[in-house]
């Protein structure tokens, strides 16, 4: 518990990473329209192809509805009230950190997460640091280079390897796939790009630390992930936001192409700003995130914990077109105060022997509502595919809400489905067992709910299974008592 | 008449709050219309074909009723080509039975406090529809403590072969106090009836303090046909409603039932079997709303799809805030035998009390190769290890009826 008193004493707030760093900011004006997709697409240095596919998905997008079908109340998002581009201003791009801008890695040094220990921590996790909107500094990427593996920021993609973006950008997750979707595609600024060539295991966990950081300015991350035959990656997506009175806007797209016996790992800790504890400000969270089992025998597993955002609204999904290919979903959501989660996953079977599992644990505090919404479907031709969903839900308090749609469409009388769902509360019993040792309230609830989640966290790398055991105890401080 | 929305004169239009109702039902119908694969609740049923196919309201009455054998000892009240037949009905005298127009016109205020109750018809469009024709039905009305000794059989006929017959069906069944009944809808047809005829009912069920009833449905309706139910039904405190729907027939079929909770300690049985083949499309929606503490609910759905049918089970448990110590299960199991089958399932947890015990279930597969394995191992031919296993799997449910004698007639239809 000391450690915890430590970081809230240190920011000041319950929210750790509730600050704002000082960097000048390149911004386009406010509003969206045809001119600010050309001024993205230049100040990037983009080829005509790819102007042509934003200035498309604008045009669909005009004629497109904001989704109302989740379990999610928020004021309505002004489009043109927002900032499309924000870059950090800088003349020559950095060969090394010591010529990154001290105070940007001071920032990361607040998140717990520096650069300078990963460096020192020898190859073990490589960095390519999201701030604001255009990637700064990538490390190791020498030596991912040695084994042919790429690893850069989407832009620089675009610049060096444009033949895999055309390729792969949009063939997963197209424009026209949904509201939020065909946003990103239209004024993404960055994200990563990572390419896996056949037959390499990636010799270290790839990591993304995102940050929202200029005022107003909505992030539209774009990463892509290709993992050609026999190749293995394991990527993490970490996330915080600094404190703001108004919301923000985040709608990302992940694309991740699975080919032939390759297997992706993807793992997310979700923690942008959720807005005090009256429901003020946080962040808004419309991720669009997809996999394509393309191949044979491939397999992607998502694992994410989210406790942060006001309102998320995010559907790992995975699309099973090789014959025995394999999707896993494991899921933590934790909501507090008055955030609101509508979160699941697509288990899309199409190829033959494809299995896929789902496991999501909910956990809703407060004043908050949480859904758990999910897809099974199988196709006609997907012969013995087989599905197991285990949805559990906690609720803590009787101000809060827990509910789950699953949506189980099956075409095929081979395959195997199986869905369970329970809702229940943390019992006396196990409570007064634990006050009767001697452990305070708080801490037993953070105890049991850590045992909850068990199941989803020991599907997280070590790293980040630290740093999400720590969050979780943090969102459910004042939950109890 | 072409479509479904036709203005003809019915009897009690001159009676103010009855044509207000009406009217009502028209205009929710008239807005939502005929719900497609947009609308949510409706998604998987996608009851398209009910806009396009022309319907007539009348064909001749009850005259040529063909009396159907039930096997059992019960009471009977017995509609026709959706008409209500006095000649066939009988029942006891305690229990106040009448058509439901001429309950309209004779006792107006106790039924006008009844028939306002229905729920918000916008997201209804068939009930809406219901009520603008609303004329034909039964009230049944059970007085405090009264406890009916044999099963009333609410027997509907169809046996209009040369139109496609639009029915509608609007019943109320009123449990006193403390009483107790056992009610069996069934529906069923003549012969080898062709025709597209459409049955829309809608039943308002009040169980009432303390009082226990079993509501048996059997739709056997003719293979080209379509129907559409919808049951309302509001448990008091204690109140036990209790009810089974076994779905055989018909090309387009669903049965709703939304039953609310509304005081402590109520209790309700939504359990549900159907068998289908060929093209039908069938679908069993619930929503069983927990509106007071100490609740409970049971859903167990059981299906068995063949051909190239299509099975559908939506399933709602709702917990309201502070309705605590509730309990809620749900479970559905489908069966496909054939390539082309087809089952979507949505079972929906909505919660908003922390102290209950909620849980849903879903599973789907085929026959197990093993067990029929097993079986023929032994000498029994395919066929009939195929049904043994069928029948099997449907004693799960029909175990849960605790009257041999209907379990036994609904089986022998398997």
């Amino acid at each position: 518990m000391n450690k915890l008193d430590n970081i809230i004493d240190e920011s000041g707030d319950k929210y750790k990473y509730g600050f704002t760093t000082d960097i000048e900011a390149d911004s386009a004006p406010k509003g969206l329209n045809e001119d600010i997709i050309r001024l993205i697409s230049t100040k990037k240095g983009e080829p005509e192809w790819l102007l042509d596919f934003r200035l498309k998905a604008f045009e669909f997008w005009q004629g497109m509805k904001e989704p109302t079908w989740a379990k999610l109340k928020y004021d309505k998002i002004d489009y043109q009230d927002l900032c499309y581009y924000s870059a950090p201003k800088q003349k020559v791009r950095p060969q090394s950190l010591d010529e990154v801008d001290p105070e940007l890695i001071k920032t990361y040094e607040k998140l717990g997460i520096p650069l300078k220990e990963q460096e020192a921590l020898a190859g073990v996790v490589a960095v390519d640091a999201v701030f604001d909107s255009v990637s700064v500094a990538t490390t190791y990427r020498a030596k991912l280079a040695e084994q042919g593996v790429i690893f850069c920021s989407i832009s620089e993609a675009v610049k060096e390897h444009p033949e895999l973006v055309r390729q792969y950008l949009g063939s997963v997750v197209p424009y026209t796939d949904n509201f939020f979707a065909c946003l990103n595609s239209a004024v993404f600024t960055d994200g990563s790009f990572v390419y896996i060539p056949k037959g390499i295991r990636c010799p270290m966990e790839l990591s993304t630390y995102f940050r929202i950081n200029a005022q107003n300015t909505g992030q539209f991350e774009r990463t892509l992930i290709i993992a050609d035959d026999d190749s293995y990656v394991s990527y993490l997506e970490g996330c915080t936001a600094p404190q703001r009175d108004e919301n923000q806007l985040h709608a990302a797209i992940v694309e991740i192409v699975v080919l032939k016996n390759a297997e992706v790992k993807y793992s997310t800790v979700q923690n942008w700003y959720p807005g005090d504890k009256d429901g003020k400000g946080g962040v808004y969270n419309f991720v669009t995130k997809r996999a394509a089992c393309r191949g044979e025998n491939s397999k992607v597993s998502w694992t994410q914990v989210e406790t942060g955002s006001a309102v998320t609204w995010k559907y790992p999904s995975c699309v099973l077109q090789g014959d025995n290919s394999v999707g896993e979903f494991y899921s933590v959501a934790i909501t507090n105060n008055h955030q609101q989660a509508d979160t699941g996953t697509k288990m899309i079977h199409i190829g033959k022997n494809t299995s896929s599992k789902i496991i999501s644990k909910g956990i809703s505090a407060g004043f908050s509502n949480q859904t758990y919404r999910g897809l099974v479907r199988v196709a006609p031709g997907a012969r013995n595919a087989r599905n197991y969903s285990q949805c559990d839900s906690l609720l803590i308090g009787s101000n809060c809400g827990s509910h789950t749609v699953p949506y189980i469409e099956n075409r095929n009388k081979t395959a195997v489905l199986e869905h369970e769902a329970t809702t229940s509360k943390i019992s006396d019993e196990q409570l007064f067992y634990c006050q009767q040792r001697g452990i305070g309230e708080e801490d037993a609830v953070s105890l049991i709910v850590n045992g909850f989640c068990k199941e989803v966290m020991q599907h997280l790398p070590m790293e980040f299974a630290i740093e999400a055991a720590k969050l979780i105890n943090i969102s459910l401080e004042g939950s109890v008592g | 008449m072409a479509g479904l929305v036709e203005n003809i004169s019915l009897i009690g239009d001159e009676i103010p709050w009855l044509k207000a109702l009406r009217r009502k039902g028209e205009e929710a119908f008239l807005k939502s219309g005929v719900p497609g694969a947009k609308t949510e609740a409706w998604k998987y049923l996608k009851p398209k074909e009910l806009a396009t196919d022309d319907y007539v309201f009348s064909c001749g009455g009850c005259s040529q009723k063909v009396k159907q054998e039930i096997p059992f000892s019960c009471y009977r009240i017995c509609f026709e080509n959706g008409r209500f037949c006095p000649e066939g009905s009988f029942f006891p005298e305690e229990i106040e039975v009448l058509p439901l127009i001429e309950a309209i016109l004779t006792k107006s205020s106790e039924i006008q406090f009844w028939l306002k109750q229905i729920c918000d018809l916008n997201k209804f469009p068939f009930a809406a529809l219901n009520q603008k024709y609303l004329n034909e039905g039964v009230y049944i009305h059970l007085p405090q403590g009264f406890v009916l000794d044999k099963p009333l059989v609410l027997d509907v006929h169809t046996s209009c072969e040369d139109k496609n017959l639009f029915s509608n069906l609007h019943n109320v069944v009123v449990l006193d106090k403390s009483s107790k009944a056992e009610v069996v809808e069934y529906y069923h047809y003549d012969g080898e009836l062709k025709s597209h005829y459409f049955n829309n009912v809608v039943n308002q069920i009040f169980v009432g303090k303390g009082a226990n009833l079993k509501h048996i449905k059997f739709q056997n309706e003719a293979f080209k046909a379509s129907h559409i139910a919808f049951s309302h039904v509001l448990v008091d405190e204690k109140g036990l409603y209790d009810s089974f729907c076994l779905q055989r027939g018909a090309d387009l079929a669903r049965n709703e039932s939304r039953v609310i909770l509304r005081q402590q300690e109520a209790e309700c049985v939504v359990n549900a079997a159907y068998k289908i083949d060929g093209w039908a499309k069938v679908d069993t929606t619930t929503d069983v709303e927990h509106l007071a503490v100490a609740t409970k609910s049971h859903q167990l759905v059981k299906g068995v799809i063949g051909g190239q049918a299509k099975g559908i089970f939506q399933g709602k448990i709702h917990i309201a805030q502070d309705c605590v110590a509730t309990e809620g299960n749900q479970l559905h199991k489908a069966l496909l035998l054939s390539d082309e089958a087809e089952v979507d399932v949505k079972p929906e947890l909505e919660i908003f009390a922390d102290d209950v015990k909620c849980s849903h279930g879903a599973a789907s597969g085929e026959l197990d190769e093993e067990q029929l394995f097993y079986m023929r191992s032994r000498g029994i031919g395919y066929e009939e290890a195929r049904q043994l296993l069928i029948s099997a799997y449907f004693e799960e449910v029909f175990a849960l009826l605790d009257n041999q004698d209907i379990s036994n007639w609904l089986k022998s239809f398997l």
